[in-house]
């Protein structure tokens, strides 16, 4: 485990970002700069199969984790194209079946923003609301169904609270109905035992920089069913049987797979990781006035942390973790993956938070480097950043 | 690195809220002043404390961002000492000049002077004419 430079900011992103993993990073260098493996891998000379080669292991080593086919994985920029790819492919080639589509007003903007696309295309679309731990409720996805319907695309776990779903039942669910189930795991696979010859899911979003791999690559499943058949976005070559076409990027991808393998091996002692700080950093501050976690406590995955706390704006508690401390404190705000836009986060909302509340959260998240030492400076610099702000803040706010 | 959304200014007055607190409303010499806009989740209030026409202390709460606070806090502190016709004149364009207040606060600055142009207009209206 590699040692933080003391005096640096304290990472508690990992929902954003992982670090890359050192030995993930050293295989991508060495292949860069082995001038054996120049070849594009679509090239058939003897240096192109050598590059083919590294990619198709990438991909073994990813079915491993998943327990798949390796056939049925294909290589994507990242999830957002992988569930756009997933989302859009599905509902066109099947839009002569039928045009209704289900999913949650929780789900990460790509999914969001791709159904919200489709509806302006023509497309019904229910948005099933979760209740307040931000679980969807299995009636309420069974109701939703109609004879019509032919793609439900619900998260593992979400990426600003940290709530699981039951995709078991939820594919249960949907195979009774003859429906596609679409899954985005960027935030559970390699965290969570995610065992894809068992789990009824048919189509699934995965991305490396979530598991201490490359940003910039990604994959979608394809279950090996007939049914899952799904139209190319991008067209020009025949690469990723012909549903992602595009030059490989080799390096990116075999990074992906020693990420995949790392996650294999370290996943129980990783997750066993992240619940220690997980509840180390919860006892820490849960006794600050006015605060409360969001999301459900007792079905969210332990590497995401996300608290409110009354009477406290949100942007100035964000300047206080990071200015007021001995070493910055990175995290993520209630405007979480909107943090540009400054609006309260449609998720904390869709769990009936108020805006101010919402606008209050903060999403800390771990990963395999983050240490005891990190969480409790970030427990001292939270308190310490409410205590200061109550001084400013009026109790009664806006 | 993306460029800081805070300049020195602002992050100084933030991290040294010497003028934030409360005045004991009621008392004779003490004028509070208040304005919010719930759209936008920003709320504040501003507390003098007088001695004749001079203002001896001024303090400031606010539910906001930190530029928001910084701008209280420079209020307070620069008109401490001063009178009523002075922050009648308190100019809003140099403040957000000093703390490079981006144009999307702008409204929020604009509450600021709401609230002190009615704390001005209430002391004036208290004094002996």
């Amino acid at each position: 485990m590699s040692e933080r430079r003391s005096g640096g900011p304290i990472y508690l992103d990992n929902a954003a970002t992982t670090p890359i993993d050192p030995a993930v990073a050293a295989a991508i260098c060495r292949c860069l700069s082995d001038e054996r493996v120049p070849g594009n891998p679509a090239s058939i000379h003897v240096l192109g199969r050598a590059s083919r080669e590294l990619v198709e292991r990438a991909r073994r080593q990813l079915g491993d984790l998943l327990h798949v086919d390796p056939r049925t994985l294909v290589f994507t920029s990242g999830a957002t194209e992988s569930d756009n790819l997933a989302i859009v492919g599905a509902a066109r080639l099947r839009s002569h079946r039928g045009r209704h589509l289900v999913t949650m007003p929780t789900e990460h903007k790509a999914v969001t923003d791709t159904f919200a696309a489709l509806e302006r295309q023509g497309f019904g679309v229910t948005w099933l609301e979760p209740d307040r731990d931000g679980i969807l409720p299995i009636a309420d996805l069974e109701a939703a169904i109609r004879d019509d319907t032919q793609l439900v695309s619900i998260m593992h776990v979400n990426n600003e609270t940290g709530v699981m779903q039951d995709i078991q039942e939820i594919g249960e669910c949907c195979r009774r109905s003859d429906v596609l189930f679409h899954c985005d795991a960027a935030q559970s696979v390699g965290k969570l035992p995610v065992d894809l010859s068992a789990l009824p899911v048919d189509l699934m979003s995965l991305t490396a920089h979530k598991i201490y791999g490359p940003q910039g690559i990604g994959a979608l499943y394809l279950a090996d069913r007939p049914s899952c058949r799904i139209q190319p976005l991008l067209h020009g070559g025949g690469q990723e049987r012909r549903l992602r076409p595009g030059t490989l990027a080799v390096h990116q991808i075999l990074g992906f797979g020693e990420a995949a393998v790392i996650a294999s091996e370290r996943r129980s002692e990783d997750f066993r990781h992240l619940e220690r700080l997980h509840d180390r950093l919860w006892n820490g501050i849960r006794n600050v006035e006015g605060i409360r976690r969001n999301g459900s406590a007792n079905a969210s995955f332990p590497g995401i942390l996300n608290v409110s706390v009354d009477g406290i704006e949100g942007e100035s508690l964000m300047l206080a973790l990071e200015a007021l401390g001995p070493e910055p404190i990175c995290v993520a705000s209630g405007s979480a993956c909107n943090s540009q836009s400054g609006e309260p986060s449609y998720v904390l909302r869709a769990l009936g938070l108020d805006d101010r509340l919402a606008q209050s959260a903060i999403r800390f998240s771990f990963g395999r480097f983050t240490r005891e030492s990190d969480v409790d400076a970030a427990i001292s610099a939270y308190t310490n950043a409410v205590r200061h702000l109550r001084k400013i803040m009026p109790m009664k706010a806006a | 690195m993306a460029s800081d959304p805070y300049n020195s200014a602002v992050r100084q007055r933030f991290a040294n809220p010497l003028h934030a607190g409360d005045l004991q409303a009621g008392y004779p010499d003490v004028v509070t002043a208040r304005a919010r806009d719930s759209d936008a989740g920003v709320a504040l209030t501003l507390a003098a404390e007088l001695d004749g026409t001079v203002i001896r202390r001024l303090r400031y709460r606010v539910f906001g961002c930190p530029h928001l606070v910084a701008a209280a806090e420079e209020i307070c502190g620069r008109f401490e000492g001063k009178t009523a016709a002075d922050l009648q004149q308190f100019p809003l364009t140099p403040l957000m000049e000093l703390l490079d207040v981006p144009v999307e606060k702008t409204g929020r600055l604009l509450l600021l002077e709401d609230a002190v142009q009615s704390l001005a207009r209430d002391i004036l209206a208290r004094e002996p004419s």
